[in-house]
């Protein structure tokens, strides 16, 4: 569906981007996640079309979004980080006259706009001013907005900053909603408790430089396998010792009281098989698990940044993020 | 994308249509020039009481006095309600809303172009009663009206589209308002200015070496830099005012204005000359404005 390849970009000596790679399968629900200044949303202009790269390749479903930039736009939906409205318009006319700017007028345009209205919890909203609506409701509305046209591709860049908890929680049913009718989204954030909960792909990006992406699942399992494995014996401490040291999947081991850590790189499995072998030479095991790993931890591995690190835990503490 | 199905266009009229600022301007545009035609209509009767003696020409004198304040409106009221209008999108974060949408960016700039002078067009149309006060004495022809509602259009658009050049080239529509006003007096009395130093440099005792320089023609006048006036709106204005006074032949010889000056093709033509020469201003500052909001090519202050 997405396909970038070298993608670059200055401000001034500035590297926004430089030399992206990103890869983007029809169906996914990628978390797209960084630090403040990371490069997010540069990225996510280029892919809408509101910016041009200095070097580098963007493919959206099979149409080079470059040099095909009103073509693109059909295929994208986006939802800024600011809601854009229009203090003097009512929703119907706030969505009609978004329909427009996508060649729908009259009756097609006023159907699309009540269903989508309808789809985001705004039904009965129609003849409100946008002004006088809430944060939550202001972002569901932008959300419908950018399925006017019907999108392939739906980019939304930290949409739900600012929302109140309970709002947050909607507003990720909704997406999730989205994503299981076959919607290809986009998602970006500098939070990444709730994205390893919704999204099927990360990637995290750090410097304009994509430093870790693939399905959660499988970062999670790398994650999950550098974690050390924590055996709480209750005697026979040598015997354990003894035989973790002969194992071909043991890449160190330390020992602090009656608890062994074992750096251990071998699958779910072969973690089972492992205690089995410690039970059946006579070892009594007390406690064996891995130690929790999580994709907060290699971020911050990933992006190193003092500052970063108080807005992550501020912002986990507040929910504030998706 | 026609202009009515412009959605930029069809949305700032509908707005603008409801709002309640739009019917003060029209009252305050309005009263003024009623106020200032029925004054001057009461001062001609007074005299007439006075004096019983009526002046046939002081009818022409009302219309004239009603079209030139009707001017100077329009020319300061244009630029403050096109220079806020790419610059307040941007403030409201709606500008990259509808780039990201399938319109261009030229049809955003010539939505809001278009809406601006649909607004002055309004305020042209609702003061004809009060320039058609004229027709009760006559006076005034049909084409004269034609004429000056020309004047007032490539008027309305070239101040127009600096507004929106403005607009679009900078971020902040207090800042943008400020240029526009700048560029449109350095256009109305700078070129007024630099003509009026060029006749005085030639009337000068050097004047001799500026006449070899290509600057005066020996009798003092300021040379080329007359046809800087073709820019001038003001300039247009007055030209037609004049000839509808019929004081074309005395005064109203461009060739006459800062010194003598010899016969051109422009001179002979310079109305339309000057109307074409802002039309064309008025596109190039459009193409500005909509390079300027091309996405990946932007310039802001």
């Amino acid at each position: 569906m997405l396909k970038i390849r070298n993608l670059r970009k200055l401000y001034g000596n500035y590297h926004a981007l430089d030399g992206l790679d990103m890869e983007i399968e029809e169906g996914a629900l990628y978390g797209f996640v960084g630090p403040n200044g990371a490069g997010k949303t540069t990225t996510i202009k280029i892919i809408s079309g509101l910016l041009m790269p200095d070097a580098g390749d963007v493919e959206i479903d099979g149409i080079d979004a470059l040099a095909q930039p009103y073509r693109l736009k059909e295929k994208i939906g986006y939802v800024p980080d600011y809601f854009g409205v229009y203090d003097n318009l009512k929703v119907s006319e706030y969505m009609e006259f978004f329909a427009s700017c996508y060649g729908m007028e009259g009756l097609t345009a006023r159907k699309r706009s009540q269903t989508l209205l309808e789809q985001v919890g705004l039904g009965d909203k129609l003849d409100f001013y946008v002004d006088g609506l809430s944060r939550g409701m202001k972002q569901r509305l932008s959300l419908a907005r950018a399925l006017l046209h019907e999108p392939v591709l739906l980019v939304m860049d930290e949409p739900a900053a600012g929302l109140d908890p309970r709002t947050r929680l909607e507003f990720r049913e909704t997406v999730r909603e989205l994503n299981q009718q076959g919607m290809t989204i986009l998602l970006s954030s500098h939070l990444l408790t709730d994205l390893t909960e919704l999204c099927t792909d990360v990637g995290i990006i750090d410097g304009g430089r994509m430093l870790l992406t693939g399905s959660v699942e499988e970062i999670i399992e790398k994650i999950h396998t550098s974690k050390p494995i924590v055996i709480t014996v209750c005697d026979n401490i040598q015997t354990a010792l003894s035989l973790l040291k002969e194992h071909p999947l043991v890449r160190s081991i330390s020992v602090k009281e009656q608890e062994i850590l074992v750096q251990f790189s071998g699958s779910g499995r072969q973690e089972s098989q492992l205690l089995t072998e410690l039970v059946q030479s006579g070892v009594h095991v007390r406690g064996f698990m891995r130690e929790p790993g999580s994709l907060e931890a290699v971020f911050m591995q990933l992006t190193r940044r003092e500052e970063e690190r108080v807005v992550l835990s501020y912002d986990a503490d507040d929910e504030s993020g998706l | 994308m026609t202009l009515m199905t412009n959605p930029v266009y069809k949305r700032e009229i509908r707005v603008s249509s409801r709002s309640f600022r739009l019917a003060l301007v029209l009252l305050i545009f309005n009263g003024i020039l009623a106020l200032v035609a029925l004054l001057n209509m009461y001062s001609m009767l007074t005299q007439v009481r006075v004096t019983a003696e009526i002046q046939y020409s002081s009818f022409l004198d009302l219309y004239l006095f009603v079209a030139v304040l009707e001017f100077v409106m329009l020319v300061f009221i244009m630029p403050a309600i096109t220079a806020g209008s790419i610059s307040g999108e941007r403030e409201r974060q709606t500008l990259d809303l509808m780039l990201s949408t399938k319109m261009t960016p030229m049809q955003i700039v010539m939505g809001k172009l278009m809406a601006s002078m649909s607004t002055m067009a309004l305020l042209i149309v609702s003061s004809f009663p009060i320039l058609a006060l004229v027709f009760v004495y006559g006076g005034v022809t049909i084409k004269d009206m034609g004429m000056l509602l020309l004047c007032y259009g490539a008027a309305a658009l070239f101040a127009g589209s600096i507004g929106v050049c403005c607009s679009a080239l900078f971020r902040r529509s207090t800042l943008s308002t400020v240029v526009a006003y700048a560029v449109l007096g350095g256009i109305v009395i700078g070129t007024y200015a630099v003509n009026q130093l060029a006749l005085f440099f030639s009337r000068m005792p050097g004047g001799a070496y500026l006449v070899s320089a290509g600057m005066g023609t020996g009798e003092g006048s300021s040379g080329g830099f007359l046809y800087l006036l073709l820019l001038n709106p003001t300039a247009t204005f007055v030209m037609t005012m004049l000839r509808l006074s019929g004081r074309e032949a005395a005064e109203g010889r461009v060739t006459q204005w800062f010194g003598t000056h010899g016969e051109s093709f422009l001179s002979r033509n310079w109305v339309s000359s000057s109307v074409v020469i802002q039309i064309i201003m008025a596109a190039a500052l459009v193409w500005v404005a909509v390079r300027a909001i091309r996405p990946g090519k932007r310039f802001h202050k």
